[in-house]
């Protein structure tokens, strides 16, 4: 058995839009395991995102509890969760998300630099990531000199830079075509098998989703099939 | 760490090279007027420093209790009589008498007025001394001749003061009479000093006929053992004994040549803090402005603080990167400001030196240039703190969901 990595339990978060409540999660519950690749499927406003947001500390619950590694982090400082997340966890965006005005080499180490690591260590690694992703001959592009998929693969390559327990992809191959959205895919599915890294994929996208092991359907906040 | 945060503000500033050329512009105006100013009023305190070292300060005046140019109010003169009675005060080493009046003096045709002094030649030394300079072309008068004079160091050059220049051995008038040129001072600094005819005594009471023993101010130098504060201050009371007169109501003041200089200074230092309180103001508006910048900066990059804080950036990396980068606008126009001012004094100093005004010129003492800089850079990460504090606060959730 599997050592659980995440766990989310009767997560509730509500947003105030004006006078109205908006309920984004209304109690979900969900553990990801260490290693695995799952994929948390939903339509647009079924709260996949609010979700995704939680596993990656990126805000906290207005109700229920969220576990890394069996640490609480439902009610940590912002600061305290940026320094989980750019320890523990790589983000993978739908807009790739890459900081315009570096180059690709620039994006990748730019979370080792938040994390204090050599110069020479962290530009041997962001050679080595590009390597990964085939963009060794790319380093000195700034994204907008980059097609979409090899933006795309510039994130990968980010979110991996500082060895993370978890990657996460929000709708990674949103804004690519399919073809190369199916590249981006075999290049998650490459660093799932190689490095053995849990990744959590959130999309839309039934197709999509079958590339995870796993599959969850998100539906107003709950979890309406798959396995906690 | 922080090189390579250096290092992304720098490319920050490139990227948005001309918004970032504006708001340094308006720093590098208020660093650029400042940094000339100081250097201006640094050059002129090192000269009159330099005075009082030369001239020494046991040197002591009595001048005319007037404003206006010593020695020429018509109803003030220190008598031939004064003269000696101070002589015989104890703790005065030497006193010497100053003829002084307006006069027109003539070459080539070319009129001019100008103040026509007559010496005492037989202390000339300690006349040269208060001067700081002697005779350095030429020779220095004789005591009894008649029909020679020594000029003032600007008259050897054309168009300073008669169009073409005096040389040593021509003719000129002064008020119709005739005198040959004999010598001329060295550069005292000041265009009036520089423009006066020299006389001995006796050429100058047959020019003057009225002006026997009425001397438009004398200067005196202390005994060694003298502190010439407190002899100052003997001389106005023996003398105004002398003079008969009241105290508060004489008709002449004595004063030490530190006074003077410290007078002098005084006016100097309130000028230039004048002015550069005015270039503060330039810097008040350059501080808004980068403000201004860098709230645009924090918005425009609204995202990319998110996907910074997704990655690990913690609040203090956020805040360090914008204060520095505001810092960084400030000291780059600082730099630059600091160039251009050296420029502009530089140019100044020799346009006042072209002008006669020899003892304006600026220095740049080390201090002063990695001061500006500093300084600019201060008020730079200072304007920044505000824009920087909201960015490093911004939610990461928001801000990457921000277009």
């Amino acid at each position: 058995m599997k050592s659980t990595i995440i766990k989310l339990d009767n997560v509730w978060k509500t947003y105030k839009m004006g006078d109205i409540e908006v309920h984004a999660l209304q109690g979900l519950s969900l553990e990801v395991k260490a290693g695995e690749f799952l994929a948390i499927q939903g339509a647009s406003g079924s709260g996949k995102s609010t979700a995704m947001n939680m596993i990656g500390c990126l805000d906290i619950p207005t109700k229920g509890r969220v576990y890394l590694e069996s640490q609480d982090i439902s009610r940590l400082s912002e600061s305290n969760l940026a320094q989980i997340r750019g320890k523990k966890i790589g983000f993978i965006f739908q807009q790739f998300n890459l900081v315009n005005t570096l180059s690709a080499m620039e994006n990748i180490l730019l979370p080792m630099i938040f994390q204090n690591i050599s110069r020479e260590e962290r530009e041997n690694k962001a050679k080595e990531l590009l390597n990964i992703v085939e963009l060794g001959d790319r380093m000195d592009h700034k994204p907008t000199e980059l097609s979409g998929g090899q933006q795309q693969r510039v994130a990968i390559a980010r979110s991996l830079s500082n060895d993370p327990d978890v990657i996460l992809a929000d709708e990674p191959t949103g804004n690519l075509d399919s073809k190369t959205g199916e590249n981006v895919m075999h290049f998650l599915q490459k660093m799932h098998k190689e490095k053995k890294t849990t990744i959590v994929m959130v999309t839309h996208d039934a197709h999509l989703a079958k590339f995870a092991q796993r599959i969850v359907q998100l539906k107003d906040g709950k979890l309406i099939r798959g396995r906690k | 760490m922080k090189t390579d945060e250096i290092k992304y503000s720098l490319q920050n500033l490139a990227h948005r090279k001309t918004r970032s050329l504006l708001t340094m512009l308006s720093i590098l105006i208020g660093v650029m007027a400042i940094f000339a100013l100081i250097s201006f009023g640094l050059g002129i305190r090192n000269y009159m420093d330099t005075l009082a070292e030369e001239a020494g300060a046991d040197k002591l005046f009595i001048q005319a209790r007037s404003v206006g140019v010593p020695g020429t109010d018509a109803n003030f003169f220190v008598s031939a009589d004064d003269i000696n009675f101070v002589s015989k005060i104890n703790g005065v080493d030497e006193i010497s008498g100053m003829y002084i009046r307006a006069g027109e003096v003539k070459f080539k045709k070319e009129k001019k007025f100008v103040f026509i002094a007559g010496t005492d030649i037989d202390k000339k030394e300690f006349v040269e001394k208060a001067f700081t300079v002697g005779v350095e072309k030429g020779r220095q008068l004789k005591k009894n001749e008649l029909g020679k004079v020594v000029l003032g160091y600007n008259y050897q050059f054309e168009d300073k003061i008669f169009s073409k220049a005096i040389k040593l051995g021509n003719k000129i008038e002064i008020n119709g009479n005739s005198y040959e040129v004999v010598g001329f001072y060295g550069l005292i600094g000041n265009p009036q000093d520089d423009s006066n005819a020299y006389l001995n005594y006796r050429s100058m009471e047959l020019l003057f006929e009225d002006i026997k023993d009425e001397f438009g101010w004398a200067m005196i130098g202390a005994d060694k053992n003298t502190d010439p504060e407190v002899l100052a201050e003997k001389i106005e009371e023996k003398l105004r004994k002398f003079k008969d007169q009241e105290e508060g109501k004489e008709d002449f003041f004595v004063q030490t040549f530190a006074d003077v200089l410290a007078t002098f200074g005084t006016i100097i230092n309130v000028l230039n803090g004048i002015l550069i309180l005015i270039a503060l103001i330039s810097i008040i508006v350059a501080s808004v402005n980068i403000m201004n910048t860098m709230y645009t900066a924090v918005l425009e990059r609204t995202k990319e603080i998110g996907i910074m804080k997704a990655i690990g950036a913690k609040n203090s990396d956020i805040l360090f990167i914008f204060i520095f980068e505001s810092g960084l606008l400030g000291m780059v126009g600082g730099i630059i400001g600091v160039i251009l001012g050296y420029l502009i004094s530089s140019a100044g100093g020799q346009i006042a030196a072209a002008s006669g005004f020899a003892m304006l010129q600026p220095v740049f003492p080390l201090y002063l240039i990695i001061g500006s800089i500093l300084f600019a850079f201060l008020v730079g990460a200072a304007s920044g703190i505000m824009p920087s504090i909201k960015a490093s606060k911004l939610n990461p959730v928001d801000s990457l969901r921000y277009e």
